[in-house]
Parts: structure tokens; C-alpha cells; sequence
């Protein structure tokens, strides 16, 4: 029962083949001529064809051309001919009256085709070869006829009668102008007067309209169906012009058409162009793709239509529902996309791949894969924040597919599982994964989430390379080297010899998984394309399917464009998939982001750049905008707000329609940032806010978005003075990051706990606090940050007392390599004003020896901060020049140093006199 | 209501009407209705037929003196459209020799006679049997067309110009109630609901003894609000009219209250018989549903419509050899109607031989894809059978025909759950219960699947529970569990 599939690739006869087998009699009609009648030269003759075998290659292609699409084709390959090429063609066609004259038609082309000993033929002799391209077409077509019906031929007829009718709707406009070209036009002139003539006259300005419309809306079209749909296709492709229809285009309604059909957006009049159902599977396949790159950007009611019709159409193709349910959850439609999902999968029952096979005996011994459904029921819920209900979903699936034997969908259940467990931060296991959860369950319980995640990682890495999945192996080695970048690996058994063991993250690890990760492009650059039958549906399903990215891409041209060439050649396509280069794209950002918690900024920063330069096409649109986040957030650290909004400035142009995402984050997060450092409060609270708003409200989701907004927060409050407040918030986000075991969190938290204390005048109870920041960043390796909580402790240690300078300076001595190496504007402008006042308070220096070696360090300090414009830092450095000045007795610098103090601590004590271009500039979301 | 004498009448002379339009179906169910209303003892004595005549005579009269419709008090008097072609001797042959070619089912001829006349009637029927010809049409290209990719979305071709020409006549005031409604039904299959929703109103408040048209109307109202939202006069169909929506809203007992209203005038007919005993069955007042149907049988024997949910009730009560007899009286009276088929699938599923139930239920979807009773009874027969993709199927495509039926809800609830996917069975559940809160059963199920080792969410299954004792769970299931799971 689960669906009633024809046989794929059925060849239908249509109109447009009809057409085709016209221009095929004119290129080899049967008289014996070398170059035949119309024709005035051979290489003329050749252009139509290589014309027509063009056209018989992507004769199964998924939109055919309407006649005046392919008019205008005609029209570029034949020059002069034109004229007589269409009108030829539309004179035959419509002297098509009669099922008889279809017959007679039929069988007058069987004499252009050449007997099967045909090998021997004259020169002069034009005749196709039954087993040529040409040949093999006609000869489809010949039995296609053959094979309809007495009804078949009655429906070929009147749809001929739509094809004609359409195109003469709009071929006016192109040919009117030149009508007084060639004496043949007269004919056609009559030919139209023949016609429903009145009809032109209306149509012709709504059409000229239309055409330009068209023009400027045509849309770049990929067409990258699926190989075997493709396989005539090798090098020769009909240029994009003839794939005029694409979906996105408004459709140009002709008044000849059927009322109702307007609804049908881009696909086709009812039951006129039929496509095979491979036709219609690679269309959805390539939309699918388009919705998962695009996102909530992607237009949800036209295509929604679309996949209405189209269900109207085939109401056993099930696949339409599932991209219904993709079109939904993409767009944030809850129930829309449940219902889609239930439905699809009622109607496959998981079974439906690609690469399905009818169902032998239906349904008696085959029990479906309803697994598959758990599995995208599971992804869905984590697309929407439904942790919980992912994770019950998912364990169910894991239980259903170890039932059902279904290794393939189980290593997929697993590493969705493994990628949602570091998402969504879960305090405990007890009531999610309970005794019932099987792939843990052999291990006890006693093991902590984490350690649980590790072992799952492990065992679904195995499971993956045993099944040779390697898109999974490659993806598992990704969620393992996000894994090992923030966690310590503990031993798993709590008795037993234990191994001694460092209680350290192992960078090397993370870039060996990375490394291995990135095995697979070779993998895929060396095979050529061999169909692998993943075949599983994930969210992934579509990527998972391979598909020759960027093989069919055309560069769209107009149709009405000079374009002289009708059709261009293609270069071989890589055989890279695109999901191969998306997996590998998002490799590069896992680095970035490593390099980013090392505290490597000029490789995080390159990372990121390689992302963004060569990975943009197969990259989703939210990964790009993190890429894009990334850079911005750099040239802000390093460069000053200035160069980072003008970027973000273009980051939004880019990312326009997508609301909540990385780039609105990023905005926020600048703001903040910058407000603070201009002491703008109000404002710094109030994005705080907006901040905070963004995360969900569920418990465990969104845990990176609550912690920064908590962070936040109290930094705000540090920055009004608030102390106690300050370290109430920091000491609950201390709490929540141990509760969900967000390690690399609480270490910025201790450290900011530090740093309260220390501008609250605590310092001695802020150095233990300074302390534990410092051990946390050794475990996790974050060197930038340790060097940042050296400064931080450093500083404590100088505010304690003149004893304690020369064990600041040497902290600060020891940190200066990374903080001068690796450090942004903020950190560096700090740790030079504390090498200032550690040179100051120690009793033992001396100012007049020399003043170079403090001035030097409080003039950097003063210029970075001014990028930055940190007022309250700024001023700090420049109340210590003028000191240094008035002690060295150089006044006039003296009263320099003092007037950017006062300008400093004026600005800082007033931000609203300030005029404030940004917020200006770019308005808050 | 107006007294039985003046409903007797206008069902009379409307029966009249409709068959003349060949509205037969329209005409057979007002037919139904005139013998149901309850006789009067004295006159039934009296010779039928001579009442009939008298009666014709009346309505002559009736025409001449008044025809404004006055629908006061819960009573509307619609003029008889004059049937002008009565005068012109030709035009009233034409229209003879268009309704004989009608009644042969040559529809194109019948309009083709018809092509000149511009009388209301004549207009009217020729645009009818255009209609009926482009829905014969449209039934033979869709099996024509059947193209690669399944059926194809064949359209009656003759809508748009029915369209275009009904609509000048209505601007025109040219249009009388039975064209309205040809119109209505037009503009419905077009899809444009709202429109068709206002003519239809038209139709009927002008001429309401067409049942076809508030069937029409009927199958338009798919919320309470629309229902709410109709302007209809206050005639005695009204109140067949809203005991039908009703009932397709699900609100059983009120339609029921309505049917038993009826019942008071329209003693004896039928239909009421039969949608009380539909009321009934919804309301699993089985015992009741046996009882009518054992009178209906009597009263009229070689009925064959509805008769699918007796045998669903016999079925249930499992009375093998009611169900048997049942079976074979339909057999005989009419093998290829889809109840027929639906109540012989019915039989051999009770006897367990699934196989064969299966085999009579493709028959009656074959007769009528969207028969949705035969879908969801052929999943349940699949679910018999242990083999739950396809009862998924079955049942899939019952709630896309019809996304109310809870019944099929719950089967594909079972049908995941028999695959031990509790969790993902719990959203058609969800959706059962949604539609038929008050069904203790489905309550039970849920709480069922709550309750699974796997699941484990006993709070959950324990609030199930107590939905379902509160509504009154006939057979306790529910008090057990509750106790032990709490």
C-alpha cells in the first residue's frame, strides 16, 4: 500500500517533442542533398545540429520549453533562418488538426531515420543513425506515439492547440519588428491575420511588459538534479535561457490560459507537460537543498503553492510532503511542519529514498522504516527547542532501529543524539536518559553526562566506519573535536587501575579529529561519482544524497540578450557533493572557534576568512552569518568599533531577512560593548536586555545566548558600581555554568567574580577567585584568557601594596608574549597602564633615570584605548602622564596629558552630551 | 412549522418542479419526506390519487392569486416559477425532447437542443446537463490521463463557461432558485467557497425544497461560525437542513434533539429514521441503532444506504447471523454499491478471514475513492493482519479525505504503537481526543502509551485516566489502572 510508483523515467510524448521532431525533419529531410534546402551553408546546417542535440539531451529534464522559448532559441542559432525556422515550425505545428495528421506525421518521419544497415551511405546522403543521439530520440518518440492510445492521441492534439496558443501570446512582440526582413514574413503576417488577430493588439503591450519584467527578474537558476537524471548530459548544455520557468519567476499569465491555472505559479498547465516522476524527484531534491541553504529566507508561500499543485498533480508522489515539511520548518511553523512530517512519513513509511525500490509484494513482509520518522521527528523538536521531547523522540528511535536492524539509521540516530546532547545542556540524566536508554545503559549510570556523551561519541564513530558512512565519520569526527575542545577527558571507571591521567583538554586531539574530518573531501575527490546509498533521511536526508554540485550551473542570460551562442560548454564538474564541502566548510569554522578559545586570534581570524571566501556557496546561510560574525567580532577587538560596525553594516545588507540570527546577535553584543566602554549605562543595561530576550525560555536551550546576557549583565552592574548586585548575578551564573557543566564559562566567570571584588577594593578575596580562573584556563588550555587572568591577578597583587610590585611585574612580564601577540585593543591598553603603575609603585624605581621605560608603555596604552574609545581606561593613562610629566617637569606635555584627562572623564561622566553616531547609523533591532 | 397540509402540498408540487429539471435525487428525497409526514387517519382512507389531482389544482390556483414569498412565522410561501415554455407550443417540445435525451444520459444532445431558448427553464437545464456532461468528461480523462505520476488533475472543462454565463444571468435578475444553485455548485467546485456559500442562500431561501442545494450548502459549513453566519430564511427545511450541519460538526446530541423534532411531523420518513439511528450511532447507543435499523429494514426492505453502519453495529455486538443475512440482502439488491461491499467486508472480518474483508473494501474504494469508512475499516482490518504500514496507509488517507474522523486518528495511533514507537504515537492521540473529547477509549489509549515501560510519564497517564472516568466510562477500565498508577 505505501504508495503505487510507476515506473521512473517514463517517456512521454508532449508537444515540445512534437515540435522537436519538426526541426529534426527540417535538419535531415529525406531529399538527398548535402546541404539541404534551407539551409545556405554546412556549418549553418551544424548549428541547428548541435542545436538539436542539445535539446534531445535534456529532453527529460524537469521544465521543457514553451514554443516561444523555444522560438527565441531558434532564433540565436539561425540567423537569417530564423524566420523561416519558427515559421516553419508553428505552420506545421498548427496544420496538426486532425488525429490523422498526427499519424501521417509520425510516419512520415520514419523515412529520416536510416535503415539498420545504414553504415554504408553516401556522403551527400543526410540520414540519422538510428543508434546516434538524434537517432535514439526519434526513435523514443516514434514508439512513445506508437504506444498511445486513440484517447493519448486526442489529448497530444489539444495540447498542441495550448502550446501554439500560448506561444503566440507572446511571440508578437519579438517578431512584429522585424517582419519586413524577409518576404517570408508576409506568410507569417497572414498566417497570424488567420489567427485570433484581435487579440494581439491587447496583448502586445501587456506582453512587452511582461517581457521586461522578466528581464529583471529572472533569478539565477542551479540546476543541480541528480546525476542519473543527467547521465546523457556530459559536456554539450542548452544554455540557461531555454530553463526559463524557473518556480521563483511570476509566471506570465496569457488569457488563453485556463482561469484556474493561475494559481499554478511555475509548473505547468493542468496535465499538458507531464514530467517522469525522476523529472519531478530532482526538482524537489534540488529545492530541497535550496530551502536548507537559504533558510527562513527562502519564500515559503510561492513554493508552498507550488508543492500544492504539484501534489494536485502526483498524489503519489509523498515526497511533496516532505518538503512541505522542510518549507515549514525552516519558516518556524510548528504545527504545519508536525503535520507535515506525520504525514509524510504515513504515506512512505520511510521507505521512499531516492533510490526506492517499488515495493515487490506491497507491504506484506516489508515493516517500513518508521525509525526514519523518529529520527526527523527528533531533529525537528531540536530545531525548535524541544530538548526533551528530541531526546525521547531519539532514544525511541535508537530502540525502533535496534528492533528493525537498521545499523544505517541507528549510527544516524546516534550522531543526532551526540550533537544535540552538547547543545542542549541537561544538569542530569536521571528521567531523560533513563535505565532504558540502551546504548548507555550497559556502562551504569553512575557515569555523568558528559561522560555519557563521550562514550556515545565513541561507539557512533565506530558504528559509522564499520558501516563506511562517510559523510557520518566525518561528522562524528567534528561533534568529537567539539567535544574534546571543552572537555576533560576523565577516566570512565571509577575503580580499577587508573591510568594517570592529566586533567587537561589535549589540543593535539582536536586537531587530529579535525584533521581526520577533513579526510573526507580526498575520499570524495578520488572516487568519481558512484550513487552511495546513505540513503537515510535525516534533516541531512538531501545533503546526504549525492548530487554533482555545480555542474549544471548556467549562467543566466536573458532570453531576449544578444547572446549569439545559443549554448555554452560546461566544464567537468568537481565530483565533490556539495554536503562533502558543507561538512568540510563547517570543519574550518570548528577551527576557527578553536583557535578562538586557544587564544590564537590571527588563526581563528584566518580560519574564519577561509570559510567565508570558499565555502560560501555550499554553506548554509547561518553558518555563513557565523563566519561573518566571527571576522566582524575580530576587527572590533583589534581594529576599534569604527571598522567592525562599518562591516556589520555590510554583514546586514547580506544577511538581510534573516531576523534572529548570529548577525543581530553580533549587532547587540557590539553595542553593549561599546556602550560600556563609553559609560552609556542606560543603553548598556537596556541591550543587556534585548540580549536576554533572544535565548529561550526552556531550561537547558540556548545556554551560550543565557550565559553571555547573565555576563553581561553584571558587568554592567560592575560598570555602575554596583558591586553587590554584580556579584550576586555573577555568583548564580556561577552556579548555572556548574550545574550544566559549562566549564570554559566558569572560568569567565571567576574571573569577572575577580575582578568585582578587585574594583570593590577587596583585592585579598579576590585573589583566590583570580586563582581558580587561572587553573581552569591551564586545564582547557585557553592561553589568551589565562594571560588576561594573570593581568587580572597581577593587578590584584599591585593593589595590595608596594611589596607585592615586583610579583606583579613579573606576572604581567610573563604574560606580555601572548597578551602583545594574540591580544585585542582592550587587554593590551590594560596590561600596559599595569606595567605603568608597577614601574611607578615600586619605590625602588626612579622617573628621572629613565622616564621612557613608563611613558612609553602609558602613551601605547593611551593610543589603543582612544580606538577603543574606553574613557575610563584612557583617562587612567593619562592621568599617569601627566603625573610622570609634572614629576620630569615638562610642562607643557604635562598640560597636554591633563587636557585629554579632563576630555576623557568629561565624556565618561556625561554620555549623553556626546553625539552618538553609531547608534545613529544603525539602529537597534 | 406550518401545518402538515401545506407542507404536504409544497412537497408536492416541488416534487414536481425538481423532476422536471431532472433533479431526480432532489426529487427523491422530497418524495421521501411528503410519504413520511404523517397521514392524517381519515383522509389516508380516502383515495389517493384523487388527492393528488386536487391538489395540482390547487397549486394552479395558488399561483395566479399570490406568489411573493412571505416567510412568516417559520412559514414561507414560494411562488411556482410559471413554466413559459407552457405557451409556445415548440419551445415546450424542445424542452420535451432535451429531457428525454437527459433522461438518457445524452447530455451534450439535451443541451444542444436547448441552444436557443432562453426561457428560465430551459436555460436551466441546459446548463445542467452541460454540467453533468463535463463531469462525465472530466471522470473518463482522469482515468485517460493517468499519466506517470498517478492520477492527473483532470478538470470538468465546462465550469468556466458555465461560470461566466450563470453570473451575467444572476446580474441580470435573469436567474431563478435552481440556477442559483447550479451556480452555487459551480462556483464551489471553482473553490470559491464564499461565493458559492452566498448563492446557495439565495437558492434556498427563494426555493427551499431543493434538498440537493442544502446539501450543497451543508457540505460548505465547515465550522459552527460559518453555520451561525448563514442568512436563512426560517422555513421548515431550515430545520432538516441544520439537523444535517450539525451532525457534521459533530455536535450529535443537538442534532439528534433536531431529527426528534422533526419526527413529530415527518413520522414516518425514512431519512430521519436513518440519521437519528447516524446520531445514535456516534453517541455509541448501539442498542437503540439496532432497534431503528430492524424497523427501517421492515418498513423498507431494498434499502441500501446507511445500511454499512448497521452492519457496523452488528459488527460490534458480533450477531454473526444478523450480519450474514444483512450482507446477503444487499448482495442481492445492488452488489456494486460501496456499502454493499463495505458491509460484506464487514462480515468476513468478523469471521476473521482479513484477507478477504481486504478484498471487499478495495472493491468499494474502488467504486468511490473517498468512501472513508472503507479506508479506515480497511486499516483496521491491516492492523488485523500485523501489517501496520499499510494500515498507516489506509488510515493516513481516511483523515486527509476527512480530517475529522477521529477513528482513524486513533487507528493510526494504534498502529504506531503496535510498532512500539509510543512517543510518536502519542501526536494521533493527541488528535483523536482533540476531535471526540468525550470518548472515554481514546482517553484510555493515551493513557496506555503514557504508561509504557518505554515512555514512563505516569503523571501524564494518570491525568488521561481521569479525563476518562470523567466521561463516564461505561466499562470501568479506567477506575482499575487510575488507582494502581497513582
Amino acid at each position: 500500500m505505501a504508495g503505487i510508483f510507476k515506473p521512473p523515467g517514463a517517456f512521454t510524448i508532449t508537444p515540445h517533442k512534437v515540435s522537436m521532431c519538426i526541426l529534426l525533419q527540417i535538419y535531415a529531410p529525406p531529399a538527398q542533398i548535402s546541404v539541404p534546402f534551407p539551409f545556405s551553408s554546412v556549418s549553418q546546417h551544424n548549428r541547428l545540429g548541435l542545436f538539436l542535440l542539445a535539446l534531445a539531451k535534456s529532453c527529460d529534464d524537469i521544465l521543457e520549453l514553451k514554443l516561444d522559448e523555444l522560438i527565441t532559441q531558434l532564433r540565436e542559432i539561425g540567423g537569417l533562418l530564423n524566420h523561416w525556422l519558427s515559421d516553419h515550425l508553428t505552420r506545421r505545428l498548427s496544420s496538426l488538426s486532425s488525429p490523422d495528421d498526427l499519424f501521417n506525421f509520425f510516419s512520415d518521419l520514419r523515412g529520416i531515420l536510416g535503415g539498420p544497415d545504414s553504415s554504408v551511405v553516401d556522403d551527400d546522403q543526410i540520414i540519422l543513425d538510428p543508434n546516434s543521439n538524434l537517432g535514439m530520440f526519434l526513435r523514443r518518440c516514434l514508439l512513445a506515439f506508437n504506444l498511445l492510445s486513440f484517447e493519448g492521441v486526442c489529448h497530444l492534439l489539444s495540447n498542441i492547440g495550448t502550446y501554439c496558443k500560448e506561444a503566440l501570446s507572446s511571440c508578437p512582440p519579438y517578431e512584429l519588428p522585424r517582419s519586413d526582413d524577409s518576404a517570408n514574413d508576409l506568410e507569417a503576417l497572414l498566417e497570424y491575420e488567420n489567427m485570433d488577430l484581435e487579440n494581439f493588439v491587447f496583448e502586445k503591450v501587456s506582453e512587452e511588459i511582461e517581457a521586461k519584467k522578466r528581464a529583471t527578474e529572472r533569478v539565477s537558476f542551479h540546476n543541480h538534479a541528480p546525476r542519473a537524471l543527467f547521465g546523457l548530459v556530459e559536456d554539450i548544455e542548452v544554455s540557461a535561457g531555454m530553463k526559463l520557468t524557473h518556480s521563483d519567476k511570476p509566471r506570465e499569465v496569457s488569457p488563453f490560459v485556463h482561469p484556474s491555472n493561475d494559481t499554478l505559479g511555475g509548473v505547468d498547465p493542468p496535465g499538458v507537460f507531464l514530467r517522469t516522476n525522476w523529472q519531478i524527484q530532482g526538482y524537489l531534491l534540488e529545492q530541497a537543498d535550496a530551502i536548507e541553504k537559504h533558510g527562513s529566507s527562502f519564500p515559503l508561500n510561492a513554493f508552498e503553492s507550488i508543492l500544492k499543485q504539484l501534489q494536485k498533480l502526483a498524489p503519489e508522489l509523498h515526497r511533496v510532503h516532505f518538503l512541505r515539511y522542510l518549507n515549514s520548518l525552516y519558516h518556524d511553523d510548528y504545527p504545519a511542519a508536525l503535520e507535515n512530517l506525520h504525514r509524510y512519513f504515513d504515506y512512505s513509511a520511510g521507505t521512499e529514498g531516492f533510490e526506492f525500490a517499488p515495493p515487490s509484494s506491497p507491504g506484506c513482509n516489508s515493516f517500513g522504516r518508521y525509525e526514519i520518522a523518529l529520527l526527523c521527528l527528533g531533529m525537528m523538536h531540536f530545531h525548535f527547542g524541544h530538548p526533551k521531547q528530541a531526546l525521547k523522540v531519539l532514544t525511541e528511535a535508537v530502540r525502533v532501529s535496534q528492533q528493525h536492524s537498521d545499523d544505517t539509521c541507528l549510527a544516524y540516530t546516534l550522531s543526532a543524539i551526540c550533537n544535540l546532547l552538547p547543545e542542549v545542556r541537561i544538569s542530569s540524566t536521571t528521567g531523560i536518559l533513563g535505565s532504558s536508554f540502551s546504548p548507555v545503559a550497559s556502562i551504569g549510570t553512575s557515569l555523568s553526562i558528559q561522560q555519557q556523551l563521550f562514550v556515545l561519541l565513541r561507539r557512533s564513530l565506530k558504528r559509522a566506519e564499520s558501516l563506511k558512512l562517510k559523510r557520518l565519520v566525518a561528522s562524528n569526527h567534528l561533534a568529537m573535536a567539539k567535544f574534546d575542545l571543552t572537555h576533560v577527558q576523565r577516566p570512565l571507571l571509577s575503580f580499577g587501575p587508573k591510568a594517570s591521567m592529566k586533567l587537561r583538554t589535549w589540543p593535539a586531539n582536536v586537531c587530529k579529529e579535525l584533521r581526520c574530518s577533513s579526510h573526507i573531501i580526498s575520499d570524495f575527490a578520488m572516487e568519481s561519482s558512484i550513487m552511495t546509498t546513505d540513503g537515510t533521511f535525516s534533516t541531512a536526508w538531501v545533503k546526504n544524497l549525492q548530487k554533482p554540485m555545480g555542474s549544471l550551473i548556467f549562467s543566466q542570460d536573458n532570453g531576449t540578450g544578444s547572446n549569439s551562442d545559443a549554448f555554452h560548454f560546461c566544464a567537468q564538474p568537481s565530483s565533490i557533493p556539495g554536503s562533502v564541502l558543507q561538512l568540510v566548510g563547517s570543519s574550518y569554522v570548528v577551527r576557527a572557534t578553536a583557535w578562538e578559545l586557544y587564544g590564537s586570534a590571527p588563526l581563528a581570524r584566518l580560519n574564519a576568512l577561509v570559510y567565508a571566501t570558499c565555502f560560501t556557496d555550499s554553506s548554509s546561510s547561518a553558518d555563513l552569518a557565523l563566519a561573518y560574525a566571527k571576522l566582524i567580532q575580530h576587527l572590533a577587538f583589534f581594529k576599534g568599533y569604527r571598522e567592525a560596525f562599518a562591516a556589520l553594516k555590510i554583514a546586514e545588507e547580506k544577511f538581510l531577512s534573516v531576523s534572529k540570527s548570529r548577525i543581530l546577535l553580533l549587532k547587540l553584543q557590539l553595542l553593549h560593548e561599546r556602550s560600556l566602554h563609553r559609560g552609556h549605562l542606560k543603553v548598556a543595561q537596556q541591550l543587556c536586555d534585548e540580549l536576554g530576550v533572544l535565548a529561550s525560555s526552556v531550561t537547558g536551550v540556548d545556554m551560550e545566548l543565557k550565559t553571555e546576557a547573565s555576563l553581561r549583565h553584571a558587568r554592567t552592574l560592575l560598570a555602575a558600581n554596583q558591586f553587590n548586585q554584580a556579584a550576586a548575578v555573577a555568583h548564580s551564573l556561577f552556579c548555572m555554568c556548574y550545574k550544566f557543566n559549562l566549564q570554559v564559562e566558569n572560568a569567565n566567570v571567576l574571573l569577572l567574580l575577580a575582578e568585582i571584588h578587585k574594583r570593590s577594593g577587596n583585592a585579598v578575596l579576590g585573589i583566590p577567585y583570580a586563582l581558580a580562573s587561572l587553573s581552569f584556563c591551564q586545564s582547557f588550555n585557553l592561553d589568551l584568557f589565562k594571560a588576561s587572568a594573570t593581568l587580572t591577578l597581577a593587578e590584584l597583587w599591585l593593589s595590595l601594596g608596594s611589596n607585592h610590585t615586583e610579583r606583579a611585574s613579573t606576572l604581567i612580564h610573563g604574560a606580555f608574549p601572548m597578551i602583545l601577540g594574540h591580544g585585542g585593543l582592550e587587554l593590551r591598553g590594560r596590561a600596559y597602564i599595569a606595567e605603568a603603575k608597577c614601574y611607578l609603585s615600586d619605590p625602588s624605581f626612579s622617573v628621572f633615570e629613565d622616564p621612557e621605560v613608563v611613558l612609553d608603555p602609558l602613551r601605547q596604552a593611551s593610543e589603543e584605548l582612544q580606538v577603543l574609545e574606553y574613557h575610563e581606561l584612557a583617562a587612567e593613562a593619562f592621568y599617569l602622564m601627566a603625573i610622570v610629566f609634572d614629576k620630569l617637569g615638562r610642562l607643557e606635555e604635562r598640560e597636554e596629558a591633563a587636557a585629554s584627562f579632563k576630555k576623557h572623564m568629561i565624556a565618561l561622566e556625561n554620555p549623553q552630551d556626546e553625539e552618538d553616531t553609531f547608534i545613529d547609523i544603525i539602529s537597534l533591532g | 412549522m406550518g401545518t402538515t397540509e401545506s407542507c404536504r402540498n409544497e412537497l408536492r408540487s416541488a416534487i414536481r418542479q425538481l423532476s422536471d429539471r431532472c433533479l431526480y435525487s432532489a426529487s427523491k428525497w422530497a418524495a421521501e419526506q411528503l410519504v413520511g409526514i404523517e397521514q392524517d387517519p381519515a383522509k389516508f382512507t380516502s383515495s389517493h390519487t384523487r388527492f393528488q389531482r386536487g391538489s395540482s389544482s390547487i397549486r394552479r390556483r395558488f399561483r395566479t392569486n399570490e406568489i411573493t414569498s412571505t416567510p412568516t412565522a417559520g412559514v414561507s410561501y414560494v411562488s411556482t416559477p410559471v413554466p413559459e415554455e407552457d405557451n409556445d407550443a415548440v419551445d415546450s417540445d424542445f424542452y420535451l425532447l432535451a429531457k428525454s435525451y437527459f433522461d438518457c444520459r445524452e447530455y451534450r444532445r439535451a443541451a444542444h437542443v436547448l441552444r436557443d431558448q432562453t426561457g428560465k427553464k430551459a436555460v436551466f437545464l441546459r446548463c445542467y446537463a452541460l454540467y453533468l456532461a463535463g463531469e462525465k468528461r472530466k471522470e473518463e480523462e482522469m482515468i485517460e490521463l493517468e499519466g506517470p505520476l498517478g492520477k492527473s488533475d483532470a478538470v470538468n472543462r465546462e465550469l468556466v463557461s458555465l461560470e461566466r454565463e450563470l453570473s451575467t444571468l444572476r446580474k441580470n435578475g435573469m436567474i431563478d432558485p435552481f440556477g442559483l444553485y447550479l451556480y452555487g455548485l459551480v462556483l464551489k467546485e471553482k473553490g470559491s467557497e464564499n461565493l458559492a456559500r452566498t448563492v446557495l442562500v439565495e437558492s434556498v431561501n427563494s426555493y427551499p425544497w431543493n434538498w440537493n442545494a442544502w446539501s450543497e450548502l451543508q457540505s460548505l459549513c465547515t465550522t459552527i461560525e460559518t453555520l451561525n453566519s448563514l442568512n436563512l430564511n426560517n422555513h421548515w427545511m431550515k430545520d432538516f437542513f441544520l439537523a444535517g450541519a450539525l451532525q457534521e460538526l459533530r455536535m450529535h446530541s443537538e442534532s439528534l434533539a433536531k431529527y426528534e423534532y422533526l419526527q413529530g411531523s415527518f413520522s414516518f420518513s425514512n431519512y430521519i429514521q436513518a440519521q437519528i439511528a447516524k446520531a445514535q450511532y456516534s453517541l455509541r447507543e448501539f442498542e437503540q441503532v439496532e432497534v431503528i435499523f430492524e424497523e427501517l429494514l421492515r418498513n423498507d426492505p431494498y434499502r441500501v444506504e446507511d445500511m454499512d453502519m448497521y452492519s457496523n453495529v452488528l459488527y460490534a455486538k458480533e450477531c454473526f447471523p444478523a450480519l450474514s443475512y444483512l450482507a446477503h440482502r444487499v448482495f442481492l439488491t445492488d452488489k456494486y454499491r460501496p456499502e454493499s461491499c463495505c458491509i460484506i467486508g464487514n462480515y468476513y472480518s468478523l469471521k476473521g478471514q482479513h484477507e478477504k474483508s481486504v478484498m471487499y473494501f478495495r472493491r468499494a474504494l474502488k467504486l468511490n475513492k473517498n468512501y472513508l469508512s472503507a479506508w479506515t475499516l480497511m486499516g483496521h482490518e491491516y492492523v488485523e493482519m500485523k501489517n501496520t504500514p499499510a494500515a498507516v496507509d489506509a488510515y493516513r488517507r481516511a483523515v486527509d479525505i476527512n480530517p475529522c474522523d477521529y477513528r482513524a486518528w486513533y487507528g493510526l495511533g494504534q498502529a504506531y504503537e503496535m510498532m512500539g514507537m509510543p512517543f510518536y504515537a502519542l501526536h494521533y492521540f493527541r488528535k483523536s481526543v482533540f476531535l471526540q473529547p468525550g470518548d472515554s477509549r481514546l482517553w484510555i489509549a493515551m493513557a496506555h502509551c503514557y504508561e509504557t515501560e518505554r515512555l514512563h510519564m505516569p503523571e501524564e497517564a494518570i491525568k488521561c485516566y481521569l479525563r476518562a472516568e470523567n466521561c463516564n466510562d461505561r466499562e470501568a477500565i479506567a477506575s482499575s489502572p487510575t488507582c494502581k498508577a497513582a
